[in-house]
């Protein structure tokens, strides 16, 4: 195990390169933080029928989450106990059972062994079936249609593991009675970059924005890519933050609830310019953008990137066209913004392979000293609270060691 | 004109048309398009039980790798001229392959549907390779003596895009 205090100091606001490349430090990521914390599987919206099932990812370990013919949301990983082959091929569906098909192993969308053919010639009816279940998640919970599972049985209830972000949350899956659904389709790419790059970026790196972003100042996508309305422009008052990013239909929608989203989530939330965030480790919520993601860790140098687009269920077919194509013009592989932020991870992964640019370390010093001038998106502190949680996870022989308290996020 | 002498037009133009994109005349290239084009490119999805191929790519309605109208594709290119387009900083060098051109009778009079299939290279800085393979479902519309791309339906065939990126038209 690596001693991340030599790797992460986030007093000084100093970061060591090798924290993106070394395949032990990444080994080490896999145990510790994807084997133990609390990851995204999906939202009940993309299952939301008894025998409806998708096939995720938890870290690099591939899982089903099923809703079962009782209606009870299980995950399990998508492994045969035989000798390892996927039980499910498809991304999604709707099926009661999985067969294997190496040697036709078959398990209920309960995970339970219901098949084993040879049973009585090659295993002389010995097999004792119920030991030999699919690997069930530890724990498994919902949170605003959210769901999270965890493959620690010691791990915190997943409230406490979420430290009060869960507040902060509803700023994108709370505003309306009804909650929020996922649009059918995933934007799904790789890169050559590390995971943690892109989960810091939306945890907290705004000072990239007005560079890495430039070219959409220069020609004003944003602006273009909302519906204009043809109705009265809808009164507001400029302290409500949403209204100076989003624009035209979009942001008429957002006014006419926005009465609706002060008494579910209280004002200040519901003002809240956006919420660009990640939740520890990999999934990244972004309310302007009508888009969860998550960054599936594929080796040190390879992510795999999911994105979904997610917007309310009661959102009139108007407004979810128009935010559907918003995310497409602006992130996703295609999009006009995220275009320009993959190549600048990968460089930066690639070039942690040198060992001279090792000795250096980076900078994540904005702010530093100074975090009242950080704002709500502060790049600086939020960047260094990043890797303080990072480092804690990765050192934390068990839950005792790690502090969930706010003040990390 | 014989089928064989609208086949070889309608090659022409979509060999024409690959040398704009390689060419990086993208201005240009837009003009090939009608102003009602409808530019979609759905995703791959790997189905359940299924060997229909129309059942592997999403549907109307759902996310798309791009949902384009003539105004959102001229806000791209004009994105690229800025300079500042940074995954385009030096520019992508590509090569548009087209080939298994299928020409047909459209919907109108005036329109033809044409299908193909493409593969095509990006290579950029130093070491990056994409190879983008698929089929397109084009409708031609003829405007005055010329042919216009009205409707673009591009299928990839990767389900996991193995570039980091698509700053690049097909």
């Amino acid at each position: 195990m690596s001693q991340m205090n030599d790797l992460v100091d986030t007093r000084q606001g100093l970061l060591y390169r090798r924290i993106f490349v070394s395949k032990d430090i990444y080994q080490q990521e896999l145990e510790r933080i994807f084997a133990r914390c609390w990851l995204f599987l999906g939202h009940e919206s993309q299952i939301p029928n008894p025998n409806d099932f998708l096939a995720t990812y938890m870290g690099e370990d591939p899982v089903l989450l099923c809703r079962g013919a009782d209606g009870v949301i299980r995950a399990f990983l998508n492994v045969c106990r035989h000798r390892g082959n996927r039980v499910c091929r498809a991304d999604q569906g709707n099926a009661t059972s999985f067969m294997c098909t190496y040697h036709g192993w078959c398990y209920g969308n309960d995970g339970k062994l219901i098949g084993v053919p040879g049973m009585k010639e090659i295993y002389s009816n010995e097999l004792d079936m119920k030991q030999w279940g699919l690997v069930e998640v530890a724990q498994l919970d919902v949170h605003k249609g959210l769901i999270f599972a965890t493959f620690d049985p010691k791990a915190p209830p997943l409230l406490d593991y979420l430290g009060g972000q869960e507040q902060e949350l509803g700023v994108m899956f709370d505003r309306r009675a009804g909650g929020t659904e996922i649009i059918g389709g995933v934007h799904k790419w790789v890169m050559n970059a590390n995971w943690k790059y892109a989960a810091d970026n939306f945890f907290g790196d705004d000072g990239h924005h007005t560079v890495t972003h430039v070219s959409v100042r220069e020609v004003p996508v944003d602006e273009l890519s909302y519906p204009r309305t043809n109705e009265e422009p809808r009164p507001y008052s400029d302290d409500i933050g949403f209204t100076r990013v989003a624009g035209g239909i979009i942001r008429d929608y957002l006014l006419d609830h926005f009465d609706e989203a002060v008494q579910r989530i209280g004002p200040d939330l519901a003002r809240q310019a956006g919420l660009v965030t990640t939740v520890f480790p990999n999934v990244s919520p972004n309310f302007i953008r009508h888009m969860i993601r998550v960054w599936h860790p594929r080796g040190p140098e390879k992510t795999e990137i999911w994105s979904y687009c997610v917007v309310d269920k009661e959102a009139p077919a108007e407004i979810k066209t128009a935010m559907r194509r918003h995310l497409t013009q602006t992130f996703g592989p295609s999009g006009n913004l995220e275009q320009d932020d993959m190549n600048n991870w990968e460089q930066c992964t690639g070039t942690a392979r040198g060992v001279i640019a090792r000795r250096y370390p980076q900078n994540i010093q904005a702010h530093l000293g100074h975090e009242e001038k950080s704002g709500a998106f502060g790049g600086g502190k939020r960047l260094r609270r990043f890797y303080a949680r990072w480092a804690m996870m990765m050192g934390a022989e068990n839950w005792g060691d790690v502090d969930l308290e706010t003040k990390y996020y | 004109m014989t089928d064989h002498d609208l086949w070889h037009e309608i090659n022409d133009f979509l060999v024409r048309e690959a040398r704009l994109l390689d060419d990086r005349a993208f201005e240009e290239w837009l003009e090939l398009f009608t102003d009602d084009i409808v530019y979609w490119m759905p995703e791959r999805t790997n189905p359940w039980e299924s060997d229909d191929p129309a059942d592997t790519v999403s549907k109307p309605g759902e996310l798309a790798l791009f949902e384009e109208s003539k105004e959102t594709l001229r806000t791209r290119v004009a994105r690229l001229a800025t300079g500042m387009a940074w995954s385009e900083v030096p520019p992508s060098r590509t090569r548009h392959l087209v080939t298994n051109v299928q020409v047909e009778s459209g919907e109108t009079e005036s329109e033809l549907r044409v299908r193909s299939y493409f593969m095509v290279y990006r290579t950029q800085l130093e070491h990056s390779q994409d190879v983008f393979v698929g089929e397109r479902d084009d409708v031609l519309r003829k405007v005055g003596d010329e042919w216009k791309i009205a409707r673009r339906t591009i299928v990839l065939d990767q389900a996991v895009l193995q570039s980091p990126n698509l700053s690049i038209f097909f």
